[in-house]
C-alpha cells in the first residue's frame, strides 16, 4: 500500500466497470445507458494503460487509443439509433422497444 | 512515493464518486456531467502512468466529442415524461447490484493472486524521453507496427460517418405511414408478409404446339359418385 | 428321347415368360392381342411335355435336370431340380393340356374384359407355379411353389376386384389355405429337423429310420397342407366362394390342377405315410367325409357354378379315400379323368353364363337345350361322367376307388363313398335338367343364347372326347396301362389282390346306385312326379343342414373371423392408437410444451438480455476462477 502497483489500477478499473455494469442493468433511460457504456469502455482503457505502465511497453496505450477511436464511432451510430428509435416510439424508455418480444 | 499514491487515491475516489453519480442520477443531464468529471479524473491518473498522450486525446474525443454528442442528443430527445417516473422495479436493481457485487468478489480475488505477467517491453522511461517524449513513442510505434489497425479505423469511421448520414436524414411522411401499416398489419398467406403494391410481372404465353395436356393422354374426369370412381380403369386393365 | 432331359426346362419356361411378357408390356403394346403370346406358351409346354413323358413312360427311367443350387450350405443343399417321374409325367400332362384347353377358352369368354392383358398375365404364371411344383424335386421348392400356386389363386379369383365379394372371396381362399400351408411348413421343417435333408430321395430313403411317432406327425402336418390346398373338411369353405373369379379360372385352378396339388403331394410323399398307419387312416376318414358332406351340399345348391364347386370338393374327397386307403393309383388315376369332366362341367356353365349375360342361378335358367345344342351335349358328357355312368371316365376311376376302400378294410369308409355317390348323380343330373330340360325360365325377350364361338366351343368337344375316353386308360381295373405305367413310382406298397368277382359286383352297385340317382333327379325336374319342395319340407332339419353348408361358414365366422376382427380392432384402438400414436405425438406435445417454457425467455425486454450476458460473465469468470487460476489449488 505504500507503492503504487497494478493491483490499484486494476482495482480503480474494475470498480468503474461494475458501476458501469450495474448502470446498463438497472437504468431505464437509453442515453444514460449508453453512458454507462461508454463508462465500461474507459475502464477498459485503465486496465490497458495500468499493464502497459507495468510492461514499459507502449503496446497497451496504442489499444487505448483505438478502443478510444472506436468508441467514438460507436456513439455517432448509437446516437443516431437512439434519435431513430425515438422519433418511431416517442419514447427512450428501453422497457418500451419490445418488437423482438417472440 | 507515498505522495503518488495519495494523489492517485483522490483522483481514483472521485473518478469512482462520479462514476456512482451517473448511475445514480435522476437527471440525465445530470448524469451526463458526472460522466464529464469521472473522464477527467480518468485522464489526470493517465498522466500519473506515464500516458500523456492519451490523457490528452481522452480529454479532447471522449469529454469534447462524445459527451457533447450525448448532451446534445439529450436536448433534442428532450422528455418531460422521463422513464424515471413510473416506478422502480425494485427487482432488477437488486440482481444488478447484486451481480455487481460477486462480479467484483471475482476480480478481487484474481487481481489479488495474479502470478502472470507480461513480458517487459523496451519502452523504459528513459528510452522514452530519449525519443523525445510520450508522443514521439507513441508515434514510432503506432506508424510502423500498427498501420494496418490504423487503416482499418479509418475505414470504421467511414462507415460510422456514412451510417450518421443515413440516420440523420430526414423522414418522410410515406416512410413513416409505411412503417405503421407494416407493424400493425398482418399478412397470413403473402411470402413476404407485406402487401406489394407492384403487379407480378406476366409469364410468357407458351406457343399452341408447346402446350401437353397435364394428365398425359389420360382425359380428366371428375367422378361425382362412388361408382364413378371405381370405375376408371386401375392398373392391368385399358380403357374400353 | 433322353434328348428331352437336357430340355426340361422349356415346359415351365415358357409360360413364366408369357407372363412376364404380359405383365410388363400388356398394358401398352400388347392389350387384346396378349392371348397371342400366351395360349402359344402353354401350348409349346405341351408339346413339351409329351417327349418327357414318351421317355418316361418307355424307359422306366426317371429324367431330370439340374438347374441351379439355390442353397449350398454345407452339408444342407437345395438344388433346383427339375425331376420327371411316370407319376410327374402323367401330372405334366394333365396340367398342360388343361391349361392349353382352358387358355383357348379364355379367348373367347374373357374377350370384352378391360383386364384382358392382366389376366393373360396372371394365368400363365399361374401354369409357371404349378408346373415348377410338379418339377420338383425337394420339399422346399414344393414348397415355395405351392404358396405361388396360392397367390396366383388369390390373384385370378380376385380379378374382378372391385367387387366387394369377389375380393372378400379371393382374401378367404388365401387366408385358409394359409392355415393349411402353416401346416405344411411345419411339417416340411420337422423333416428338415429330423432327417437333416428335404431332397425326396434322401428323404425317402431315410424315413424308415424315424420313430412312428414321428413320422406320423410329419405325415399328418404334410396332410394338413392337403387339407387346405385340396379343400378338405374343415378348409373346403374356401372353394365355393372362389367361383367368384372368371370361369375359365374356377375350371384350371378349381378343378383340375390347383386342388389336385394337394393329392398330388401325398402321392408323392407315399413313403411317409405308408410308414404311418395311423395317418392313412386320418386321411381315409376325412376324405370319406368330405366326399359325402360336400355331395349333400351340392343337392341343395341353386349357383350352377357353386353345385360343381361341390362336386369338386366331393371328387377330391374320393380322391383322398384312395390315397388313405392305400389305393395309390387310383388316386392318381381319379385325378387325371377328373381333370377332364370337371373342367368340361366348368367350361360348359362357363358357356351358358356367356350365353345368358353372366346369369347364375339355375331357377332362372332352363329349356337352353334347344338353343345351345353343343353346350347340352358335351355338358351331359361331363355330367353323365362325373356321376360315374358306365361306361364314361368316371366310372372306372371312382368304381376302383371303392373297391379299393373295401378291399383294403375299410367298409364303412367304401358305403360312405357309394352314398357319396348316390347323391353326386343326383345333384349333377338335377343341374342338367335344371339348366337345359323343362320350360324356359330365363327373359325371352332379352336374352337370346346360342352356342359359343369355336375359341370357347373347341375346348368343350376336346375335353368330351377326353371326359369319355379317358377311362380307358385304365381297363381292365387294376390291370391297366395305366396302372402298369405308375406301378414303378409306387413299389414298395402294399397292394391287396382283388379278385374279378368282387369287381364285377362293385361295378353293378354303383351303376345302380347312379341310375338310381339320374332316376331320382328325373322324377323331381323332368317328369315332376316328386316335387323338390316337398322333399325338403320332410327332411326339414336335414335340408336346412345342407342347404346351409353344414354350417362350416357360420361356425367360423362366430368363433374364429369375429374374435379375430374384435381383436384387431382392440389392438388398432386401443395399442396402435392409444400407444403407439400417443407416444408419437406425445414426443411432439413435449416439445412444443418445452418450447412454451422457453418462450418465456424472450420477453423482447433488453435490460433481460443484459442481465443474461451480465449473468453469464459473472459464471464464466467464476468457472475460470474455480478451475484455471492459482486461487483454489
Amino acid at each position: 500500500m505504500s507503492e503504487l502497483t497494478t493491483a490499484h489500477f486494476l482495482f480503480l478499473s474494475a470498480a468503474l466497470f461494475i458501476i458501469g455494469m450495474v448502470g446498463v442493468l438497472t437504468r431505464r433511460n437509453v442515453l444514460i445507458i449508453f453512458m454507462c457504456v461508454e463508462l465500461m469502455l474507459n475502464a477498459v482503457n485503465v486496465t490497458f494503460i495500468g499493464f502497459a505502465w507495468e510492461q514499459n511497453a507502449l503496446t497497451g496505450q496504442i489499444f487505448a487509443l483505438f478502443v478510444i477511436a472506436v468508441a467514438a464511432a460507436e456513439a455517432v451510430i448509437g446516437l443516431g439509433i437512439v434519435m431513430a428509435l425515438s422519433r418511431r416510439l416517442d419514447t427512450v424508455d428501453i422497457d418500451e422497444v419490445r418488437q423482438l418480444r417472440e | 512515493m507515498a505522495i503518488e499514491v495519495l494523489i492517485f487515491y483522490l483522483l481514483a475516489g472521485v473518478a469512482i464518486a462520479a462514476a456512482a453519480g451517473v448511475v445514480l442520477a435522476r437527471n440525465p443531464v445530470h448524469s451526463a456531467v458526472s460522466l464529464v468529471l469521472s473522464f477527467i479524473n480518468v485522464a489526470a491518473i493517465y498522466v500519473v502512468l506515464r500516458a500523456e498522450f492519451l490523457a490528452v486525446a481522452q480529454i479532447i474525443v471522449y469529454t469534447g466529442a462524445i459527451i457533447v454528442l450525448v448532451l446534445f442528443v439529450l436536448m433534442l430527445v428532450q422528455q418531460q415524461d422521463l422513464p424515471e417516473f413510473h416506478g422502480g422495479r425494485p427487482l432488477r436493481r437488486a440482481v444488478g447490484f447484486l451481480l455487481g457485487l460477486a462480479l467484483l468478489a471475482e476480480v478481487a480475488a484474481a487481481i489479488l493472486t495474479r502470478s502472470l505477467r507480461g513480458a517487459p517491453g523496451s519502452w523504459t522511461p528513459e528510452a522514452v524521453a530519449a525519443v523525445g517524449g510520450n508522443i514521439q513513442a507513441i508515434g514510432r510505434e503506432l506508424y510502423s507496427a500498427y498501420m494496418l489497425p490504423i487503416q482499418a479505423t479509418a475505414l470504421l469511421l467511414l462507415a460510422a460517418t456514412i451510417g450518421a448520414l443515413f440516420l440523420a436524414r430526414p423522414e418522410l411522411i410515406e416512410e413513416r405511414l409505411a412503417v405503421a401499416r407494416r407493424l400493425f398489419t398482418i399478412s397470413l398467406a403473402h411470402p413476404r408478409g407485406v402487401d406489394t403494391l407492384q403487379p407480378v410481372a406476366e409469364l410468357p404465353a407458351p406457343q399452341d404446339g408447346q402446350l401437353k395436356p397435364a394428365g398425359g393422354d389420360r382425359s380428366l374426369v371428375m367422378a361425382r359418385t362412388a361408382e364413378e370412381f371405381t370405375e376408371q380403369p386401375a392398373w392391368g386393365e385399358s380403357r374400353r | 428321347m433322353e434328348w428331352i432331359a437336357d430340355w426340361l426346362f422349356i415346359i415351365p419356361l415358357a409360360p413364366l415368360v408369357a407372363a412376364a411378357v404380359n405383365f410388363l408390356l400388356g398394358r401398352w403394346w400388347i392389350r387384346d392381342r396378349a392371348h397371342w403370346i400366351a395360349v402359344p406358351a402353354v401350348g409349346i409346354s405341351f408339346l413339351a411335355s409329351i417327349p418327357a413323358f414318351l421317355a418316361v413312360a418307355q424307359h422306366h427311367e426317371p429324367l431330370s435336370q439340374h438347374l441351379y443350387t439355390w442353397i449350398p450350405a454345407g452339408d444342407f443343399q437345395v438344388p433346383v431340380t427339375l425331376y420327371v417321374d411316370q407319376l410327374t409325367a402323367v401330372m405334366l400332362l394333365v396340367v398342360t393340356g388343361v391349361s392349353f384347353l382352358v387358355h383357348l377358352y379364355s379367348v373367347g369368354y374373357m374377350h370384352d374384359d378391360p383386364g384382358y392383358h392382366r389376366f393373360f398375365a396372371y394365368l400363365p404364371l399361374f401354369v409357371f407355379s404349378m408346373l415348377m411344383l410338379v418339377l420338383a424335386s425337394n420339399f422346399l421348392v414344393l414348397f415355395v411353389f405351392w404358396e405361388a400356386v396360392g397367390l396366383c389363386s388369390y390373384l385370378l379369383i380376385g380379378f374382378w376386384f372391385r367387387r366387394r365379394s369377389a375380393a372378400d372371396a379371393a382374401k378367404k381362399a388365401f387366408i385358409v389355405n394359409r392355415v393349411g400351408d402353416f401346416g405344411f411348413g411345419v411339417g416340411v421343417m420337422l423333416i428338415f429337423v429330423t432327417l437333416g435333408t428335404l431332397n425326396y430321395a434322401e428323404v425317402f430313403e431315410r424315413v424308415g429310420t424315424l420313430s412312428a411317432g414321428t413320422v406320423t406327425a410329419i405325415a399328418l402336418l404334410l396332410f394338413t397342407g392337403a387339407v387346405g390346398k385340396s379343400a378338405q373338411v374343415p378348409l373346403f369353405v374356401w372353394l365355393p366362394d372362389a367361383m367368384e373369379g372368371p370361369t375359365p379360372v374356377s375350371a384350371l385352378i378349381h378343378a383340375a390342377t390347383m386342388v389336385t396339388a394337394g393329392i398330388f403331394m401325398v402321392a408323392r410323399a407315399h413313403p411317409i405315410f405308408v410308414a404311418s398307419p395311423m395317418a392313412m387312416l386320418v386321411v381315409a376318414i376325412v376324405g370319406a367325409l368330405t366326399a359325402f358332406i360336400a355331395a349333400t351340399i351340392a343337392v341343395t345348391q341353386y349357383d350352377i357354378k357353386r353345385v360343381v364347386a361341390y362336386s369338386t370338393v366331393s371328387q377330391l374327397g374320393y380322391m383322398a379315400i384312395a390315397l388313405g386307403t392305400g389305393a395309390w393309383i387310383a388316386a392318381i388315376f381319379h385325378l387325371f379323368t377328373h381333370a377332364f369332366f370337371k373342367a368340361l362341367l366348368f367350361l360348359g356353365s362357363g358357356s351358358v353364363m356367356h350365353g345368358l349375360h353372366d346369369e347364375l342361378d339355375m331357377r332362372r335358367m332352363g329349356g337352353l337345350k334347344r338353343y345351345m345344342p353343343l353346350t347340352y351335349w358335351t355338358f351331359l358328357i361331363g355330367a353323365a361322367a362325373n356321376a360315374g355312368i358306365l361306361p364314361l371316365a368316371g366310372f372306372w376311376s371312382k368304381d376302383e376307388i371303392i373297391v379299393g376302400a373295401w378291399v383294403a378294410g375299410y367298409p364303412v369308409i367304401a358305403l360312405i363313398a357309394l352314398a357319396a355317390a348316390f347323391f353326386t348323380s343326383l345333384y349333377m343330373f338335377r343341374a342338367v335338367f335344371m339348366t337345359f330340360h323343362g320350360e324356359e325360365r330365363f327373359d325371352r325377350a332379352h336374352l337370346h343364347p346360342h352356342d359359343p364361338p369355336w375359341t370357347m366351343s373347341v375346348p368343350l368337344l376336346l375335353l368330351a372326347v377326353g371326359a369319355a375316353l379317358a377311362g380307358f386308360v385304365g381297363v381292365p381295373p387294376e390291370q391297366g396301362w395305366f396302372h402298369h405305367l405308375l406301378e414303378p413310382v409306387f413299389e414298395g406298397t402294399a397292394h391287396h389282390e382283388v379278385s374279378p368277382v368282387t369287381t364285377l359286383a362293385f361295378g353293378v352297385v354303383s351303376t345302380v346306385v347312379a341310375l338310381a340317382g339320374l332316376y331320382a333327379a328325373a322324377a323331381a325336374y323332368v317328369f315332376r312326379s316328386v316335387s323338390p319342395a316337398a322333399v325338403a319340407e320332410r327332411l326339414g332339419s336335414l335340408y336346412r343342414l345342407a342347404y346351409n353348408k353344414w354350417y362350416f361358414d357360420d361356425l367360423y365366422q362366430r368363433f374364429i373371423v369375429e374374435p379375430a376382427r374384435a381383436s384387431a380392432v382392440f389392438l388398432w384402438r386401443q395399442i396402435d392408437v392409444g400407444v403407439i400414436d400417443a407416444a408419437v405425438n406425445g414426443v411432439a406435445s413435449l416439445v412444443v410444451w418445452t418450447s412454451q417454457l422457453w418462450r418465456r425467455a424472450q420477453t423482447g425486454l433488453v435490460a433481460n438480455y443484459v442481465l443474461a450476458i451480465a449473468l453469464g460473465t459473472v459464471i464464466i469468470v467464476g468457472a475460470y476462477l474455480v478451475a484455471g487460476s492459482s486461487l483454489f489449488r
